[in-house]
């Protein structure tokens, strides 16, 4: 197994009449660069890549393969083809979408709209370190979700999920749009092939199904996600993961801390996708597309004097139980 | 807990490759399987994952996080696995019911322990020596008591098998364990495709000389290359057992120190029976290029 990361291209080289200008992101499927077509728009450009069984040095083009990984290399292929194909087939503004796909240097190349902006963790992360009661306005979360909703219920259609929805994966752009990226973990949902499954989720975000990976998944896995990204985006964290949640869930409690700040509606839709059995959930986005645009007037209930007693008190408990491991950890290792 | 997995199953000379292989592992406990669909019978690529399907759902049911008791496991696994491909060839109504071969290798609380049916292999490699290794259910392996020469000698072909999942005759299976791990203690799991070509010793030097990761997808490439354009299937799963403070790790590694209760992970596919085609050739390549540009072009028309 190599050790050393592949090389990158570097800036100025010419792939299938794009220049290169930057990388500006290297995961394990391969390096995403910003480049420039040949009218000098900018786009990113996916380049197929695994740093596991693949290397390069600097300074050459094809990437070296040994020939024992080489069907593993053809298999991790075949899921850089399924996300181009899931990627094709959706034109929609809040889907990332592929605009060319082309073979080159030994390898092939995904080109996508380049994003200018940031992704909505970002956003998470500087809002809640202004420690204001709110992270973000109900009004904005509810107009984000509405447009990422738009784009899920599409991807749904063509019978795929995305299964690694989090608010690192909404990118919003400089005009204010919201867009799902990274479709990697995309699977068709009828064709599964390949003969391995890699046990892949993002803690927090995944549905307890996840975990599982049996056929219990469907599009409620990824209401589960948004249910999980609409709480990150009202507390300014992520929830506790599912498995943690199937011993003690927290998650209620959490969300009454909310009352008030939040109107019952939103808290409630929270709740309903964050429901741990996968039958509790909203069972396709358009059901829960009815619940949040619902009209009428929000309804706030505030919380009552013995609640925020109780809460306070849990409050009190759970910050004590914090103190006392980061004492314990600081006697492990002291610095 | 803390070790290392590599697995691999490459396609020989064959049309099909009815290999199957995966494993699944709790916090503290992991199993390994693998199968091989038998030839000569219909669909025993579909024996092959039914029988890992049934054994790794009833492992996840079990192993909370440890299984209880290994033996009573072992034999209800293989006896879930061929009710399962029974059941599936009385569905589908078939006149000859689909059959593979299956070895399973539970590791928990610092010991192995095997169940096999067949000619799949178990091997234990320690400090590059053979520990022990399973014995095919082949007569030429287990030749039958009080045979003349002359009827033994008719059984010597390696592949006739005179038990497997999936047959109207009950199973016969064999188990063993639990057997200590020391540090550095590989186990391995192999289809015939790799047995058949490469001696024991062979395996054994093979494995022996370095992590999983690199001994086994070479190992399996000497193999498929020795055999050429005939070659049978060659499938294998290694595992390699590591001390928690080891700090030399190996890529692959699993440390299951970490994981909550109830959590399980595993590599074995529910469903979709369909293993598609095996490697991608240049021309399905360049197919699936020109399909997606089609799509590009469809969806970009669509939004004009």
């Amino acid at each position: 197994m190599s050790k050393v990361k592949p090389a990158a291209l570097p800036p100025d080289t010419v792939i299938g009449g794009y220049r290169i200008i930057r990388k500006v992101a290297a995961g394990g499927f391969g390096v995403v660069y910003l480049a420039l077509d040949s009218e000098g728009q900018q786009v990113a450009v996916k380049e197929y890549l695994p740093a596991s069984l693949a290397s390069r040095s600097a300074g050459e083009l094809a990437p070296q393969v040994p020939s024992e990984k080489l069907s593993l290399y053809r298999l991790g292929l075949k899921s850089f083809f399924e996300e181009g194909r899931a990627l094709a087939q959706i034109s929609h503004p809040s889907v990332v979408s592929v605009m060319n796909f082309f073979r080159e240097n030994e390898t092939v190349y995904m080109v996508m709209n380049y994003l200018e902006g940031a992704a909505l963790q970002d956003f998470i992360i500087t809002a809640r370190d202004q420690k204001q009661q709110k992270v973000f306005r109900e009004s904005t979360i509810r107009s984000l979700f509405d447009e990422i909703l738009r784009g899920l219920r599409i991807v749904h259609q063509h019978k795929m999920l995305h299964l690694d929805i989090k608010p690192a994966n909404i990118f919003i752009t400089d005009d204010n749009k919201s867009v799902l990226i990274d479709f990697g973990a995309a699977r068709e949902v009828l064709s599964k092939e390949g003969n391995f499954i890699r046990p892949m989720y993002t803690p927090g975000f995944a549905a307890p199904e996840m975990y599982r990976r049996d056929s219990s998944m469907g599009p409620w896995t990824d209401i589960y996600a948004i249910g999980a990204c609409m709480y990150a985006c009202m507390q300014g964290y992520p929830p506790n993961e599912a498995p943690q949640r199937l011993e003690k869930d927290r998650i209620a409690t959490a969300l009454t801390r909310l009352r008030g700040v939040y109107s019952d509606n939103l808290i409630e839709v929270v709740e309903w996708c964050m429901a741990l059995d996968p039958l509790s959930r909203p069972q396709s986005v358009f059901a829960l597309q009815k619940e949040l645009s619902r009209e009428g007037e929000r309804r706030y209930t505030k919380l009552s004097v013995a609640e925020k007693v109780r809460l306070q008190f849990d409050t009190m408990v759970t910050d004590t139980k914090k103190n006392s491991k980061a004492l314990a950890s600081s006697v492990v290792k002291p610095k | 807990m803390k070790f290392s997995v590599f697995q691999v199953s490459r396609k020989g000379g064959r049309q099909l490759n009815e290999d199957r292989m995966g494993y699944s592992y709790t916090r503290s406990s992991c199993i390994l399987l693998l199968a091989d669909g038998m030839g000569g019978h219909p669909e025993g690529e579909v024996a092959a994952q039914l029988a890992l399907q049934a054994m790794s759902a009833l492992y996840q049911k079990q192993a909370n996080p440890e299984i209880a008791d290994i033996p009573a496991f072992l034999t209800s696994a293989v006896m879930a696995a061929h009710r399962q491909i029974i059941q599936y060839a009385i569905e589908k109504g078939m006149l000859d019911t689909p059959r593979t071969t299956v070895v399973a290798a539970i590791v928990q609380n610092g010991t192995a322990s095997w169940a096999h049916c067949g000619d799949s292999r178990f091997y234990m490699v320690r400090k590059a020596q053979l520990v022990v290794r399973t014995r095919d259910h082949s007569y030429l392996e287990q030749p039958p008591k009080g045979h003349s020469p002359a009827r033994l000698a008719a059984h010597q072909n390696r592949n006739i098998l005179f038990t497997c999942l999936g047959s109207p005759a009950k199973p016969v299976f064999d188990m063993a364990g639990p057997v200590p791990l020391q540090q550095g203690d590989k186990i391995l799991l192999c289809s015939d495709g790799l047995w058949g070509t490469l001696s024991d010793d062979e395996i054994v030097h093979e494995i022996g000389q370095g992590v999983v990761g690199q001994t086994v997808p070479d190992m399996v490439e000497m193999a498929l290359q020795r055999a050429g354009a005939t070659s049978d299937n060659v499938t294998a799963i290694a595992l390699e057992w590591e001390t928690p403070d080891d700090f030399e790790s190996t890529k692959g590694d699993h440390q299951t120190g970490q994981m909550h209760d109830g959590v399980y992970a595993s590599t074995v596919q529910s469903g979709g029976l369909d293993s598609g085609e095996d490697d991608l050739d240049d021309a399905a390549i360049e197919r699936s290029i020109a399909e997606i540009n089609e799509a590009i072009r469809r969806s970009a028309a669509r939004r004009r």
